[in-house]
């Protein structure tokens, strides 16, 4: 017969070795959605299909980079659903040709994206949200949460080649942007 | 290493991910050049900037809250039970009496659907209409056989959606839905109205509240449950466990929904 093992040993292990992850995943998902309450909503939501298919999570293998595969699957879910095609077209993997893409996402015009920026302060913040969904991504398992290209590559479902390129074009990206607040700050002078 | 190769070796360098060799290579060229040294410079203090970033943490709040919801969870049978429309809980509890093995009889319905699994997986495209996309693959059977079928997203557990095809069989239209596992298949069978729904033999098991048939057939595994008038199985080389998730996933599912 079918072993199921014990319910309650099932939560607490779940505690032991999932939520210690708690922070990454909640900061990655704020980084997905850039607002608080749909973080913790899509976290929760996460953690839930997690704590389902926990049976199924192999232990001693890499259990933050198996939650945050299910933090962005269910992500990348939630943006489908809601008919966010031009979000999720990004998300899909192929990465868009840049430029007047990224000039207008890192102007945002209106009044949602004017709300956001009060939620998260910060250039960094600002141009980070501004980036491609692919690239902003890549960027922020890697260089913010500390991941590692293999890693990043598992999360992301993709080869560590997407990796090294959507890293190294992201955070190009990232620069320009920053280059252009700290001159419209008057930080900086034309370079 | 010259400076071409320094460029495309930066950040991978930067970020410490290059083979011993490598990384002692394009060490050597960053002591030696110094235009790829500040290269280098740049590229980390960069990086510094980026890691020295505010890192927030998860509100207390939310831990709790998950904690709870996954208690919540355990009990969902019960939940489950108070959902369900009893008119629909009554003619299941009826049909899967008659679900239970009668003897040697002529193919059962399970057997035709295992039939169905191993001759479509020999197809060069086992799936009619591919397509990974959950909900357009339900306006599929829609439009194309006035279906009502639930396709679950079992992305999760690694299971990835392939397609969908309609399946003829007991004289009328079936939805079948197909998976897949690395190379191992997964196929999810909706009979609308199956007159043969008598004739599927095997072990009784009940999981998360809900039960379910099980048989072995031709070296397949099959769960296979009746929800109303129809008749639900999951055929696939995966182990019971998994399909018996899969079954409760969908099954939770179409609740939601009609909920």
């Amino acid at each position: 017969m079918i072993g199921w093992g014990s319910r309650t040993d099932r939560n607490r292990e779940f505690e032991d070795v999932a939520l210690v992850h708690l922070d990454t995943l909640y900061r990655t998902a704020l980084r997905l959605t850039h607002n608080r309450a749909d973080a913790e909503d899509l976290v929760q939501e996460a953690c839930l299909r997690a704590f389902r298919s926990f049976h199924r999570f192999i232990p001693g293998t890499n259990c933050r980079a198996w939650l945050l595969t299910i933090v962005r699957n269910t992500f990348l879910n939630r943006i489908r659903d809601e008919g966010r095609q031009v979000l999720a077209g990004r998300a899909a993997g192929a990465d868009p040709a840049l430029g007047p893409a990224a000039e207008s996402a890192a102007t945002p015009e209106n009044p949602e994206e004017e709300l956001l920026q009060t939620v998260l302060h910060g250039d960094v913040d600002r141009a980070l949200k501004a980036l491609p969904l692919p690239f902003r991504e890549a960027v922020v398992l890697a260089d913010l949460e500390g991941l590692t290209y293999r890693e990043v590559a598992e999360v992301l479902s993709c080869p560590i080649g997407t990796v090294m390129s959507r890293l190294s074009r992201g955070r190009r990206l990232l620069r320009e942007a920053l280059g252009r607040f700290a001159r419209e700050h008057g930080y900086a002078k034309e370079s | 290493m010259d400076c071409r190769e320094f460029a495309a070796h930066l950040h991978p360098y930067v970020d410490g991910e290059l083979g011993v060799d490598a990384a002692a290579a394009a060490e050597a060229h960053a002591a030696s050049c110094p235009g790829c040294g500040r290269l280098a410079d740049a590229e980390r203090r960069f990086r510094q900037l980026l890691q020295r970033q505010p890192r927030e943490s998860a509100p207390p709040e939310l831990r709790s809250r998950i904690l709870a919801r996954c208690r919540q969870d355990e009990r969902r049978p019960l939940r489950r039970m108070a959902v369900a429309i009893p008119a629909v809980a009554v003619a299941g509890a009826l049909a899967l009496a008659v679900l239970l093995p009668r003897g040697g009889e002529a193919p059962t319905l399970v057997g035709d659907l295992v039939g169905k699994h191993i001759a479509y997986a020999q197809l060069e495209r086992p799936a009619e209409f591919a397509s990974a996309d959950y909900r357009e693959v339900e306006r599929w059977f829609h439009q194309q056989a006035g279906l009502r079928m639930t396709v679950p997203d079992y992305s999760t557990a690694g299971i990835r959606l392939v397609g969908a095809r309609i399946a003829e069989t007991d004289q009328q239209r079936a939805a079948y839905v197909l998976y897949e596992k690395g190379h191992v298949l997964l196929s999810i069978f909706m009979v609308p109205a199956s007159q043969r729904a008598g004739g599927v033999g095997g072990q009784r098991v009940s999981y998360r509240g809900s039960e379910y048939v099980t048989a072995e057939v031709r070296g397949h595994r099959t769960v296979s449950w009746i929800e109303g008038q129809a008749a639900f199985s999951l055929v696939s080389a995966l182990d019971y466990p998994a399909l018996l998730e899969c079954a409760d996933r969908l099954r939770l599912e179409r609740l939601e929904r009609r909920a």
